[in-house]
Formats: structure tokens, C-alpha cells, sequence
């Protein structure tokens, strides 16, 4: 049967490439020990840059958010071609 | 006499809405007075969980932009409360919020890109799972095949849209190269999150692998899933799909279901 045999070519590869357990062994080790240092993500657990989900360091008194007319989107948005800000100029 | 919940809870009113402070929580303060106290826990609140959706939208912050971004979220914050002890849940409904945002209109692409980093960060905070076991697949009888149920990983999502995401976010990794050049008319995406060694990976998904994928993932049997997909899409390639998702983590175990 046709699906049959598609079935057992294709698993057949998988096994005979051995894929998943070879290489990803090595990768749990170092898993075990990044979930360690927490609950952070990758590069954003050093103790600056993790303030956002632990900061108890106080921000300015003063209100330093952006007026209203910070209205138009001024990053690399522009240089996605077709992304216009067409609508928005 | 009032509860110390309906304190607290009078408290955060005064400070998520600018409300007037409790008289019960009007303290004398030696140097300054309670309204600058009470700007002092607002601003932290607002800038906690603008820090918190900047790290959960890092592309999204550099497509609009440093003010951009943080006039959107002062929005975002002041019509979505903080609801979990755990701040990694916050922030889900950006994609719907930016959807509707007037000022972010112009970009059309954006709710999908803010989708999949959504997706990423739940594909990072996933619970871990076994990898593939391929000494106990091969102890499987090949008859048995069809009958095989995959499990796919928590940390698999996938993301569907007009526009080329996946490109987009890669663009935008800190390792990425400055200069890039994304035509919007490219043609749709399917994305596909997946987690390993810790590391997120956003790769593009063909559409017959993802509805593989998709029918596989609701525990459809291997046989079944392969047999719907290969008559809806002729040319789908089960060989280079299962290859391809067990190299990226997405395969974790496998059962036999039902079957003898």
C-alpha cells in the first residue's frame, strides 16, 4: 500500500539519520543548567536588563512618558518596502 | 470598618487610574508628599510593564521605534491590567490591541509580527519535553506505523499571515546584519516557534507541512494525518517533513494510540 510504503521510507530515514537523540543529549545538560540561573530569558538575565520583571529600583518621579504627539512609528519600519507609512504620512 | 482588601484594592485604583488616594493609605512622609509617593508607585507599575513588553516584543520596539513603542504600550497598559503574581503572562492581547491601534495602521504587518514574538515568548516559558527517542522508534514494528500518534512539543507554535514575518523577525535578531531588504508583496508565511537548548528558533513552515503538522498536533494518527495532507497537497513530502521537525525539537514521543 502506497502510504504504507511512504510511511516506512520516511521513518526509516529519521532512524537511519539517527536525528533526534545524538545531538540533542549534549543540549539537555546544558539546559539543566541555564534553567538554572531562572526564569529570565536568554540574555536578559544579567541584573539590568532583568528589572523588568523583578525592578523595585524606582523610576523617575517625573512622568517620562512620550507626549501624544509621538503619533508616527520612527524605526525600521521604513525600510520594509511596501510596509509604508503611506497611511499614516 | 473597611478590609485591608478594599484597602489595597483602593490603593491600586489610585494608582492604575490616577484615582484619589485612600484616606487609609495617607501617610505622613518626611520628605515629600503622598501624591509624589503615589506618581513614584505609578510610574514603577507603568514602567515595569513597559520594560516587561519590551522584552517580550524586542522587533516590534525596533520596527516603530524607542517613543513609538512606549507611547503604544503606556496605551496598552492603562486598558490591560496586570492580572498574574507571574508578569511573563502579561501582555498576550498586544497583538489584538496593535490590530486596532490608529497610529500603527500604516503598518499592516505589524499585529502578525507581534503574534509570533508572543508566540516566542510563550515558546520560551513552555515546559520542557523529552526529545524523540529513536532507539524506541526503531523498536516499533513498521506495520504499526500508520497507527502512531506524535507528540509535539509545548513549545511548538505556529503563526500564520500575509506578510513574511519569519523575515522580518530574523531581520531584527541582535545578530542580524543592519542593512535588509523585505518586500511586503512576498507572499504569505507560516512561522513556526520552536524551542531548543533553551534557544528559540522561528523558521518558515511549507503550507502542506504546516497542515501536517496541524492534523498531527490535534493526535491525529501518522497514517491519517499523512493520507488528508497528501490528497490536499499532492506534493507534500513526509520524508523532509519529519526530518525537518525532529531536527528543530518539534518531535518529542510517541504513542501507538489505539491500536493493538
Amino acid at each position: 500500500m502506497n502510504n504504507r510504503h511512504i510511511l516506512s521510507a520516511a521513518i526509516g530515514t529519521l532512524l537511519a539519520l539517527g536525528l533526534a537523540s545524538g545531538n540533542v543529549n549534549a543540549a539537555d545538560k546544558k539546559m539543566e543548567m541555564e534553567k538554572c540561573f531562572g526564569i529570565a530569558k536568554a540574555g536578559k538575565n544579567d541584573c539590568s536588563s532583568n528589572k523588568s520583571a523583578h525592578s523595585c529600583a524606582g523610576q523617575a518621579t517625573k512622568n517620562n512618558d512620550p507626549m501624544d504627539f509621538v503619533a508616527v512609528p520612527k524605526g525600521t519600519c521604513d525600510k520594509i518596502a511596501g510596509g509604508s507609512l503611506a497611511g499614516s504620512m | 470598618m473597611r478590609t485591608l482588601n478594599n484597602v489595597l484594592s483602593d490603593l491600586a485604583h489610585a494608582i492604575v487610574h490616577g484615582h484619589e488616594t485612600p484616606p487609609d493609605a495617607q501617610a505622613v512622609y518626611p520628605n515629600y508628599r503622598v501624591t509624589t509617593a503615589m506618581t513614584v508607585y505609578r510610574n514603577n507599575y507603568r514602567g515595569n510593564l513597559h520594560d516587561t513588553l519590551a522584552c517580550v516584543y524586542p522587533v516590534t520596539e525596533q520596527l516603530v521605534g524607542k517613543d513609538f513603542f512606549r507611547m503604544m504600550t503606556r496605551q496598552f497598559i492603562g486598558q490591560h491590567f496586570s492580572c498574574s503574581g507571574n508578569l511573563h503572562h502579561y501582555g498576550a492581547e498586544m497583538a489584538a490591541f496593535i490590530a486596532g491601534f490608529t497610529p500603527a495602521q500604516g503598518l499592516a504587518y505589524l499585529p502578525d509580527v507581534v503574534a509570533l514574538e508572543w508566540a516566542c515568548h510563550c515558546a520560551y516559558f513552555a515546559p520542557d519535553a523529552a526529545t524523540l527517542d529513536i532507539n524506541k522508534l526503531s523498536r516499533i514494528p513498521p506495520g504499526h506505523y500508520p497507527d502512531l500518534i506524535l507528540l509535539i512539543h509545548p513549545a511548538c507554535h505556529v503563526v500564520r499571515s500575509r506578510y513574511p514575518i519569519t523575515a522580518i523577525w530574523h531581520a531584527h535578531q541582535p545578530n542580524a546584519p543592519g542593512e535588509f531588504h523585505i518586500d511586503l508583496d512576498s507572499g504569505p508565511c507560516i512561522a513556526l516557534a520552536s524551542r531548543m537548548n533553551d534557544v528559540i528558533h522561528v523558521s518558515e513552515l511549507a503550507e502542506a507541512d504546516a497542515a501536517w503538522l496541524l492534523s498531527i498536533q490535534a493526535g491525529t494518527p501518522l497514517g491519517t494525518a499523512t493520507d488528508a495532507t497528501q490528497k490536499q497537497y499532492p506534493d507534500f513530502d513526509l520524508q523532509a517533513a519529519l526530518i525537518n521537525l525532529a531536527s528543530k525539537n518539534v518531535l518529542t514521543d510517541f504513542n501507538l494510540g489505539a491500536a493493538p
